[in-house]
């Protein structure tokens, strides 16, 4: 009961963002099993999006959709954010913790859902001169979301609307370096790796 | 038993080494088509290589010829480094030759064009003397028409007609080497009318700029100069409209999808569809041998297919009315049924023979259609005259032959929206992957469900908008029955 009043708690979120970010923080009144729980949703959401679109409005061809592709892009995009903004905050002063962070953010994720589901509905039963509607709820949807993530991280650390769009930037910059860093490591791993299987095999023949 | 399966399994290996061989021996060259995500996609053949005529029986072999045309059986050729005109058939018999323009005086020099009219008049583009020649039926010479008089063209510059047309009204349309203004055209008198269908350049402001403020007058020497293009080779169709197609276009227009081919009316503007999914510059990437295509030549049928030569790598391209590559065809190279250096395409009257003069060879080629071809074709031409009944079972041959036919799906799905049968409309336009065809039907699928369902869809609304009023309205009366009942006991 606990769990779907959590749930249900998002939608308090999404249209009261200061309010409602920080009693998420402060009164416990969500949790991190919600947040991941719409993470969820947006994965699935992604992969049914690109099945179920009407054709008018499908740039996806059925061949190329790939469940694990999709699981990968929105599971790496919501944990590289989330880590750079850690990484970031805790050295700017940020009060929010891991756990805040990741709980806002999946939070924040909500538009994405409401929005999004319709969208698959209606461009089932719209013509191309209607496609406005479709494009105008398409780019609602993300410009909604960028919003609950921008206060999200604004109320989850306390900041100051400048200081929150410097962090924002910089954890977009964060999450580039992780990646790289990522990269190198595994370039790094792989070389050592066929390093130890070359000696390996002189010693052997 | 083990030995069994080893010589069972030993024979399937063995006929599946030799089936693909034997099959491809026959055809030299690969059909295929772009589908809608610019996959290139295999289909039937839609022309086969017939027989290579190359008129052993003349006592002098064409040499380099430039141009040919085909009417009926008859075939002319532009013998252009033996200097004549030569109408043969296709038995491969000379029926005569023209050496010179008048009787035995005043030869022909290099003719690079020529065109034959309805009467079977004969017009040379005499390129080597700078004039036009008209001869009759017979072969015997009419007159001649010299160097456009007219100051629009330098006096320093040589006249050279290289190909030309006559529409039905008469008027003779010509291209000319170093010439880029457009078409010359003349009246049927043979007086110079003015250009015709120029071809447009486009300059970026940056371009214009740069070219004419910042560089240096060495700079500016260097530079490719801003022209606009040369048709290579015009056609004229029933309808008197040119088909002009353009080879010197650089990479950049080939990217771009520059036109490489128009269709100009007679005013000359470019009227031809590009309704396709790509435009009509030929392959949408470039061929192994890293060139792009060069159109040098354009034969069209009455119903607006046409057929387009590449020259680079000798494929022929057919599209349809509406510009989609219905086709592609056709290969360089030295096998029976490829072209080494091909430069003029010829169709005959019902397009069931595509005949293609090999400028290297000496020799003409020529293709015939499949059952495939024919039933695409045909379906083209009924949907056209607006047979539709007759479309349908032609499209339903070609998707019997070859389901991956993306037209023949549009095709059937434009007959079914014509007959009010939506649904099914959008299954096959969804098949052909054509958004704006599935679009209108969708709408008139959409407006048929809404007035089938009108009913119920009021009803329901009803019901939406009445249980709030209602609950309102009950919630008010009880209030004001609370407020009385209040009222009552203080009293």
């Amino acid at each position: 009961m606990r769990y779907v009043r959590e749930i249900k708690y998002g939608l308090h979120v999404i249209f009261h963002p200061f309010d409602g970010f920080w009693d998420l923080k402060k009164e416990h009144r969500g949790s991190l099993a919600a947040a991941l729980t719409f993470v969820g949703i947006v994965i699935m959401l992604m992969t049914f999006e690109k099945q179920t679109t009407g054709f008018l409005f499908n740039t996806v061809r059925l061949k190329d959709v790939n469940v694990v592709v999709d699981v990968l892009t929105v599971t790496m995009i919501y944990v590289l954010w989330c880590v750079a903004n850690w990484c970031l905050t805790s050295l700017m002063d940020g009060e929010g913790n891991m756990k805040d962070i990741f709980t806002a953010m999946g939070y924040a994720l909500i538009p994405l859902i409401l929005v999004r589901i319709p969208m698959i509905i209606l461009s089932l039963g719209i013509t191309a001169e209607e496609g406005t509607f479709y494009y105008v709820l398409d780019v609602f949807s993300y410009i909604w979301t960028g919003i609950l993530v921008f206060f999200g991280t604004m109320i989850t650390h306390q900041y100051s609307f400048k200081k929150t769009v410097l962090t924002c930037i910089c954890t977009v910059i964060g999450m580039g370096i992780i990646m790289f860093i990522g990269l190198l490591f595994f370039n790094v791993i792989q070389q050592m790796i066929t390093f130890f299987t070359t000696i390996y095999k002189e010693l052997r023949f | 038993m083990k030995k069994r399966i080893l010589f069972i399994v030993s024979l399937l290996a063995w006929a599946g080494l030799m089936a693909p061989t034997a099959a491809k021996a026959e055809v030299p060259y690969e059909t295929y088509s772009y589908n809608y995500y610019s996959e290139t996609v295999a289909q039937p053949h839609v022309y086969l290589f017939e027989e290579t005529l190359s008129f052993a029986g003349f006592e002098t072999p064409l040499k380099n010829p430039q141009d040919m045309f085909i009417k009926g059986d008859d075939i002319y050729i532009a013998d252009t480094d033996n200097s004549r005109i030569v109408k043969t058939n296709t038995a491969g018999e000379l029926i005569f030759e023209i050496l010179c323009a008048d009787g035995e005086g005043d030869p022909l020099s290099k003719p690079q064009g020529l065109f034959v009219t309805a009467e079977d008049h004969i017009y040379v583009a005499d390129s080597g003397n700078g004039r036009l020649v008209e001869y009759d039926e017979n072969g015997a010479y009419l007159r001649q028409i010299g160097r456009p008089v007219t100051d629009l063209i330098d006096p320093s510059v040589i006249y050279t007609p290289q190909k030309v047309v006559v529409d039905k009204d008469g008027r003779i349309y010509v291209t000319a080497y170093g010439i880029n203004m457009g078409l010359l055209e003349f009246n049927i008198d043979g007086d110079f009318q003015s250009f015709m269908g120029a071809a447009q350049v486009s300059v970026s402001p940056f371009e214009y700029i740069w070219k004419n403020y910042f560089s240096t007058k060495e700079q500016r020497a260097r530079m490719a100069t801003i022209v606009p293009t040369e048709y290579s080779n015009i056609f004229v169709d029933k309808s008197n409209f040119i088909y002009a197609t353009i080879n010197n276009l650089t990479n950049a227009d080939m990217v771009n999808g520059a036109d490489a081919i128009r269709r100009l009316n007679p005013t000359g503007n470019d009227v031809l569809r590009r309704l396709g999914h790509y435009p009509i510059t030929g392959d949408i990437y470039k061929s192994e041998d890293n060139k792009w295509s060069s159109f040098i030549d354009v034969a069209a049928t009455d119903y607006g297919c046409y057929f387009v030569l590449d020259n680079a790598n000798g494929k022929v391209f057919g599209y349809d009315y509406d510009g989609n590559s219905l086709f592609v065809f056709g290969r360089n190279g030295y096998r029976e049924g490829n072209v080494q250096n091909a430069v003029a395409i010829g169709i005959n009257d019902d397009a069931s023979v595509i005949y293609i003069l090999d400028y290297q060879l000496g020799s003409i080629l020529t293709y015939s259609i499949t059952e495939y071809g024919q039933h695409l074709l045909d379906a083209l031409r009924l949907s056209d005259s607006g047979d539709s009944e007759g479309s349908i079972n032609e499209w339903k041959e070609v998707l019997r032959l070859n389901s991956n036919n993306e037209f023949a799906y549009t095709g059937l799905g434009k007959n079914f929206l014509a007959n009010g049968e939506y649904k099914k409309a959008m299954e096959y336009f969804r098949n052909g992957n054509n958004k704006k065809y599935y679009s209108k039907a969708l709408y008139y699928h959409r407006k048929e469900l809404m007035e089938q369902n009108f009913g119920k869809i009021m009803a329901a609304l009803a019901v939406l908008i009445l249980i709030p009023i209602v609950v309102t309205v009950v919630k008010k009366i009880k209030k004001w029955a609370g407020d009385v009942k209040c009222a009552m006991s203080e009293k």
